[in-house]
């Protein structure tokens, strides 16, 4: 059957059949328009709801069709002629792998879209794919459980499941599964500590999308974790040139060897803990003996990290005071950005234990905070001269007063 | 030739006895010794126009017995009103109405204009000064009942004169256009808005965009700088002409016509420099102990992380907006119309009615309180519309879905071999 015949059929027992008879009569008539608007697609008479969830996605938009996942025949209005032939149902999380990698791991249909085609490969590779391809594991989750089966959005979809905001959100629903991660032996706290760390607070407060949420650090598809010897490598992957830095210094050689765990020594991993500038001492010494040369290397990197942050903090109260008084700030602020990128690059050489550099760069973020703070200064006595003027002002007033008040009793007598 | 010689020197001659005359007129030991002899031609023209007379008649009018300091207050509010027109002319000079200037042009009537600093501060608290005045002077009025018959029509103007202050130091605070202005202004208009019928009508015209913008401070700058000032000087004509035509309100329990006092001048005129004198100083000395500080430029995109209030009718419309919403704008705003209506109503013989001295005390108590109350909120962060985490992707809490996006994801389960029918 043709489809305009379908739809002239349609149309017939829509106006002939009128609410008593056919489809209508069981309160369809809905769904037979939704057949009307779409004459192929036979699918949406019983699954609309699907439909108002695929139309939202990209497959949709794509011209994909229900049939192209699920097979059968979309033209047919009866269940039984609807599910022969290919129909595959809802495939089980295995098939959805399967059914997913058929389109999305062949280069000839991803070419179009600029998509790669690696991802069952990576899949395959990652802990969840061990589990769920190789153990045959369904507690591991397939492409829909991150993906959504309908609703399949880009990543760059705000409402997505995978953009950057929302996927921590998406891992953390079967991580933070304690009877599901009981099973495993993994901790389910690692999603309230990502929040809470650096980077948390970077991703979700600031809305800096640099800042890695899991799949940062884990991977997506090939989703593992680290190896003690590869954090450096992880970290490095944003972290350039503090690992470059922590490479070529005695805890780099350290950690290629295995005897130290890389970054997470002292930020541990989830919680990215910073480490503050007046703990950076008291940090060298959970390994290293308080009075070995090490542990003094790290009291002297202390004091220079604590002297540039008290300065940089100095300098951007000088600048808020002279906003307050009223003063053009913008060549100060510039003066402000330089010192604070000198104080962020303390943090390289402090990895790699530079404490030479560490001193240069803490001496020059004194310097131009000295310069802010004496502009302040000048501002500041500037209005204390300003109070100057009471005086003539009050011995003025006082003046008329007491003459105006004799005057007055004058006046009275 | 000789006829038009004499005719000449007959003219100056009587130029001449003219002149003299003015002069001597003009060294008269009197008030307005400086003024006509800096004006020659003043003589001339007080010949037709008898202005000499006229202001020597009403300087030499005599003020009831009563009148005393408490009367001052009118007086301190005008002067603080020309205070205001004055600095305000001066800051005009440097100021820019617009987005990209205003906050510009501040900080360069601060730090680059000569006394610029004394000129802003004396007419930011100018602008705090003349609203305790006003309320002060209608609180004597109300109290003394003097807004009776005849005088309705005075106590009418004075409060339609509340209002243009008001509007006055709303339209102003909009203008240094840094965050706090800002955003306390959109916090206002927000409010503002909820306010049934008239709310947005009013709310979108005053902003004339989306939201607080450029549009929006040159509508205040208009009204604050043109609108209100006209508006004002008549509503001010009015007042002292009604003043003077109905005299000071006799005091309480007086019957019959009272006793006349001192005259104008010097007595009262010296008393009302004496005061002005000190007011004066007050506000010098307020504006260079505590300068209005000023915030970071506007910011559309970024709320402050809190707003420092610089004026007290935002310290007491931040605690009504805070505590009680746009109704409690409304409440309030029923209770200065119930006061304004007073003398409609009031026409209880007796100079202080209970339920009406109730009222007043409630009004001003309440003005007090709040003013208190809003104080201690003046550093309180914005409280205006952001935006939710739904709105930018940020899941509530870990795994919670944005929204529902339709079926959940398929459960692990057996192909179906039948459909859902």
């Amino acid at each position: 059957m043709t489809s305009g015949a379908l739809t002239a059929m349609v149309a017939i027992v829509a106006v002939v059949g009128g609410p008593r008879g056919g489809y209508a009569a069981t309160g369809q008539s809905a769904q037979l328009q939704a057949v009307q608007a779409d004459p192929v697609y036979g699918c949406v008479v019983c699954h609309a709801d699907m439909r108002r969830a695929f139309v939202e996605g990209i497959h949709s938009e794509r011209g994909i069709a229900c049939h192209d996942c699920h097979g059968g025949d979309p033209a047919a209005l009866e269940t039984a002629a609807a599910h022969t032939g290919d129909y595959v149902g809802t495939p089980d999380k295995i098939g959805i792998v399967q059914l997913c990698g058929s389109c999305h791991s062949d280069p000839d249909r991803m070419r179009q879209y600029g998509l790669q085609v690696g991802q069952v490969a990576e899949f395959r590779t990652s802990r969840h794919g061990q589990l769920l391809l190789g153990e045959r594991n369904t507690d591991a989750p397939t492409c829909t459980s991150c993906h959504d089966a309908h609703t399949i959005l880009t990543p760059d979809n705000a409402r997505s499941r995978v953009h950057p905001t929302n996927i921590s959100g998406t891992c953390a629903g079967c991580h933070q599964d304690e009877s599901l991660m009981a099973k495993y032996g993994l901790s389910t706290d690692q999603f309230d500590l990502y929040r809470a760390s650096a980077h948390g607070v970077g991703l979700f407060e600031r809305k800096n999308f640099a800042s890695p949420s899991c799949v940062g650090c884990h991977g997506s598809h090939a989703a593992m974790p680290p190896q003690v010897t590869e954090i450096a490598n992880v970290c490095g992957q944003c972290h350039v040139l503090v690992r470059k830095a922590f490479d070529a210094g005695p805890h780099g050689a350290a950690a290629r060897a295995g005897d130290l765990p890389g970054c997470t020594a002292c930020h541990s991993n989830h919680e990215t803990e910073r480490v503050a500038p007046d703990a950076v001492a008291e940090t060298c010494v959970e390994c290293h003996d308080p009075d070995s040369r090490a542990a003094q290397l790290g009291v002297e990197a202390e004091e220079l990290i604590v002297d540039a942050e008290r300065d940089l903090h100095a300098a951007d109260e000088a600048i808020e005071e002279l906003v307050a008084a009223g003063w053009q700030v913008s060549d100060l602020r510039f003066r402000y950005q330089t010192a604070l990128t000198d104080y962020l690059q303390i943090a390289e050489f402090q990895h790699g234990l530079d404490v030479e550099r560490v001193g240069d760069l803490s001496r020059r973020v004194g310097s131009i905070s000295r310069d802010i703070r004496a502009t302040a200064e000048g501002s500041a006595e500037r209005t204390w001269e300003h109070k100057l003027l009471l005086i003539p002002v009050w011995f003025l007033t006082l003046s008329a007063i007491v003459m105006g008040w004799f005057k007055l009793r004058r006046l009275k007598e | 030739m000789a006829s038009v010689i004499d005719r000449t020197r007959e003219v100056v001659s009587r130029w001449r006895r003219r002149f003299r005359a003015d002069l001597k007129a003009s060294t008269d030991a009197s008030f307005l010794t400086a003024p006509r002899f800096l004006g020659l031609l003043y003589g001339p023209i007080d010949r037709s126009l008898p202005i000499d007379e006229a202001l020597r008649k009403a300087l030499a009018r005599r003020l009831p017995a009563h009148v005393g300091w408490r009367h001052a207050l009118g007086g301190i509010a005008y002067l603080l009103f020309m205070v205001l027109v004055v600095t305000g002319v001066l800051l005009s000079l440097h100021y820019r109405p617009s987005s990209g200037e205003a906050y510009g042009s501040i900080q360069h009537i601060v730090t680059g204009v000569t006394f610029g600093w004394l000129v802003r501060d004396v007419h930011v608290w100018s602008a705090t000064l003349i609203v305790i005045v006003v309320l002060a002077h209608m609180a004597r009025v109300f109290f003394d009942g003097a807004y009776k018959p005849p005088r309705e029509t005075s106590w009418l103007i004075g409060l339609l004169l509340l209002f243009v202050v008001l509007a006055f130091g709303a339209s102003g605070y909009l203008l240094p256009w840094d965050q706090w202005a800002y955003w306390t202004v959109t916090e206002f208009l927000d409010t503002a808005e909820k306010l049934p019928v008239l709310g947005g009508v009013i709310v979108t015209a005053l902003t004339g965009d989306a939201f607080v913008s450029g549009a929006t401070l040159s509508r205040f700058f208009a009204i604050h700088v043109i609108i209100l000032p006209w508006i004002a000087f008549a509503l001010l004509l009015f007042h002292f002409r009604m003043i003077r035509t109905h005299g000071v309100a006799p005091p309480r329990g007086a019957t019959g016509s009272e006793a006349l006092g001192d005259p104008f001048f010097p007595h009262h005129l010296l008393r009302l420099f004496l005061v002005s004198v000190v007011v004066l100083a007050v506000v010098i000395t307020l504006a260079t102990l505590f300068p209005r500080p000023i915030g970071e430029p506007a910011s559309s995109v970024a709320p402050p992380s809190e707003l420092v209030s610089t004026w007290v009718v935002i310290d007491v419309t931040l605690a009504m907006v805070r505590f009680f919403g746009p109704w409690g704008i409304t409440l309030f705003a029923l209770l200065g119309l119930a006061m304004a209506l007073i003398p409609l109503f009031d026409r209880h013989p007796e100079r202080r009615h209970r339920p009406v001295i109730v009222l007043g005390i409630v009004f001003f108590a309440g003005f007090l309180v709040l003013w208190l109350v809003g104080h201690q909120l003046r550093f309180a962060a914005p409280d205006v519309r952001s935006v939710t985490p739904a709105e930018v992707g940020e899941p509530p809490e870990a795994g919670s879905p944005l929204r529902e996006l339709g079926p959940s994801p398929v459960q692990p389960g057996p192909a179906e071999s039948g459909g859902s029918q």
